[in-house]
């Protein structure tokens, strides 16, 4: 077996076994569903009656539900070096990296479940969507858009908490900074309100933050169906994506030390 | 002339900041070998294992894996190795059955393989019935006992196990020490084990290494270490004031221990050498009131050498992974 080939056989390996955890404890994808539902229906139900959205054709549950189904998505990943240092207490991770899987199996094996793992909580959160009559734009192709813009911006937040947990080492200090950081990402995003709305430095902020384009993208293939900026949000996710996971690989040795 | 042996290390050194975890210790495994690194907590018994299973890269120093070296082909050398951590590492999540899995397909085991060598290691290690529950509903032992099975479809060369019988009951441990002989036996394996427990190292290794605080002190079959010691020591109480010069004079090597009527004194097979001091002491006089005899054992011989006892009855695997835990806080 080629190098590559050998790496791809363990990325999917490892996949497979993080998703039958989740399927052997399905429960916790409606757990995590609660809180993106009252965003939706709560937040979105009352927020949309103050008519803040300038123009468009479209209301505010309409601008929100990407917006929520991004929210969904992140605010599982960051956490998810959570689990890491969990495997590394008991003794799992030590045990996984002394096989002969390579360090960027075991790490891109890690986020690409993470990517994965948020599709079957988006794809509640859609369900949620449909249920309460948002009109979405839906057909094959943009289905499988959203999956893909799914799977990046997954991909993306968890090797990013991985990168954490690298440095941070302990479940509490990990707990404190994905509570630290999880709302200032939401909210300087595009995901409840339109950056145009934004002052000038939350503006910058929003420029840099992923989840802008993750709700950029998601919203272009879901409500407005101009496709324009999705190359450019596509592009910057798949670059975050590059850039978090070199740096995951990195300095994952550092949490086992 | 003998052949190569399967492990080396040479000059092995790793520090963490300031704390050198392992002193520049060097020592060998010949092929089939089962070699214990016995010491208490904190003596980088754990540190040396994860440096050769190159989980962490040491600082300074060499070492070759069936003759690879595992600084520069650490995946070659991962390949051939088996590793049971101290902590228990299966996961609870996954059913016993997927644990092996994982590990067959991520050690590369052909799928034609897979299946057979799985049902076959769950049955040997008596977990068949199991194999389709989730692993965080076994007991302790049952999950050791999944570990090992997992060693049996991997099938490696050389294996690693960090304190294989912590934290188990008596009978449990018995099992685990049986299963690791056999290990070495069907699978031809050479395996290098850590313990703080002295008749685990006693019972089961070869040859042991003494480790204190990074250092290796001394390295030998327990056999033979304990024999240094000089043997095992009589202890004498009588009422008569002059056995201890009586003893001495007959060139007995006491203890400085003893009194003039409480002697203990240093003796190589001492079941046979009762009966002939008694009698000794019966020409000159001295009636024993009471004898007897401890044997020597690696917990002296780990004395002598270090300084110190290994206090077992205070480390339960509990406090070793509290004490792990803040050592890796105080680290950061």
């Amino acid at each position: 077996m080629t190098a590559a080939a050998r790496m791809l056989t363990d990325i999917f390996t490892i996949t497979e076994f993080e998703l039958r955890k989740v399927f052997h404890d399905s429960s916790q994808i409606f757990v995590r569903a609660i809180q993106p539902l009252l965003w939706l229906v709560v937040f979105g139900g009352v927020f949309g009656k103050l008519r803040v959205l300038p123009g468009g054709s479209y209301n505010y549950l309409q601008f929100l539900t990407p917006g929520i189904l991004a929210q969904s998505v992140i605010f599982i990943a960051v956490f998810y070096g959570i689990t890491l240092v969990w495997e590394r207490d008991l003794g799992l991770l030590h045990k996984l990296l002394s096989t002969p899987a390579p360090r960027s199996s075991i790490i891109l094996g890690k986020t690409f479940a993470a990517g994965v793992r948020s599709i079957l909580q988006a794809l509640l959160i859609f369900l949620l969507a449909l249920v309460i009559h948002v009109q979405l734009h839906i057909d094959p192709l943009s289905v499988l858009g959203v999956l893909f813009v799914i799977i990046l911006s997954g991909m993306c937040f968890s090797s990013l908490s991985i990168v954490l947990a690298s440095l941070l080492k302990t479940r509490e200090r990990m707990m404190g900074i994905g509570q630290a950081i999880t709302m200032p990402l939401f909210f300087a995003s595009s995901a409840i309100y339109p950056v145009d709305l934004m002052p000038g430095w939350l503006k910058a902020v929003a420029i840099v933050n992923p989840l802008s384009y993750t709700v950029d993208a998601l919203r272009a293939l879901l409500v407005t169906g101009n496709y324009s900026n999705l190359p450019r949000d596509v592009g910057v996710l798949v670059l975050a994506v590059a850039i978090l996971v070199t740096l995951a690989v990195f300095s994952f040795r550092r949490i086992i030390e | 002339m003998a052949e190569q042996p399967t492990i080396e290390v040479a000059d092995l050194t790793k520090r963490f900041g300031n704390f050198t975890a392992v002193d520049s210790i060097s020592f060998h495994v010949d092929r089939r070998e089962i070699f214990g690194l016995l010491g208490p907590n904190g003596a980088g018994k754990t540190t040396t294992i994860r440096c050769l299973l190159t989980l962490i890269k040491p600082t300074s120093g060499s070492i070759k894996v069936s003759g690879i070296n595992a600084l520069k082909n650490p995946q070659q050398v991962r390949q051939l190795c088996g590793y049971v951590p101290q902590e228990v590492s299966v996961d609870g999540d996954l059913t016993g059955y997927e644990n092996l899995l994982l590990y067959a397909k991520l050690y590369g085991i052909p799928r034609t393989l897979r299946k057979g060598r799985i049902e076959e290691a769950l049955k040997f290690m008596g977990l068949a019935d199991r194999a389709n529950s989730l692993v965080k509903t076994y007991s302790g032992g049952m999950m050791r006992r999944l570990e090992i099975a997992q060693v049996l479809v991997n099938q490696p060369r050389v294996l690693f196990l960090d304190e294989p019988s912590i934290g188990l009951d008596p009978a449990a441990k018995r099992m685990i020490w049986d299963y690791i002989v056999r290990l070495r036996d069907g699978l031809d394996a050479t395996i290098l084990l850590t313990t703080h427990d002295m008749l685990e190292a006693d019972e089961l290794c070869d040859r042991i290494a003494i480790m204190n605080l990074g250092k290796i002190v001394v390295t030998g079959s327990p056999e033979q270490l304990k024999a240094n010691l000089g043997g095992d020591v009589v202890s004498i109480a009588t009422t008569d004031a002059d056995c201890a010069s009586i003893l001495s004079q007959l060139g007995y090597q006491l203890l400085a221990r003893s009194s003039n009527c409480n002697c203990d004194l240093v003796i190589n097979n001492g079941e046979q050498a009762i009966p002939r001091i008694l009698e000794e002491l019966k020409r000159h006089g001295v009636t024993a009131q009471s004898v007897s005899l401890k044997r020597a054992t690696l917990d002296d011989v780990f004395l002598s050498y270090a300084g110190t006892r290994i206090d077992e009855s205070e480390t339960t695997w509990r406090t070793a992974r509290l004490t792990r835990r803040t050592i890796r806080r105080l680290r950061q």
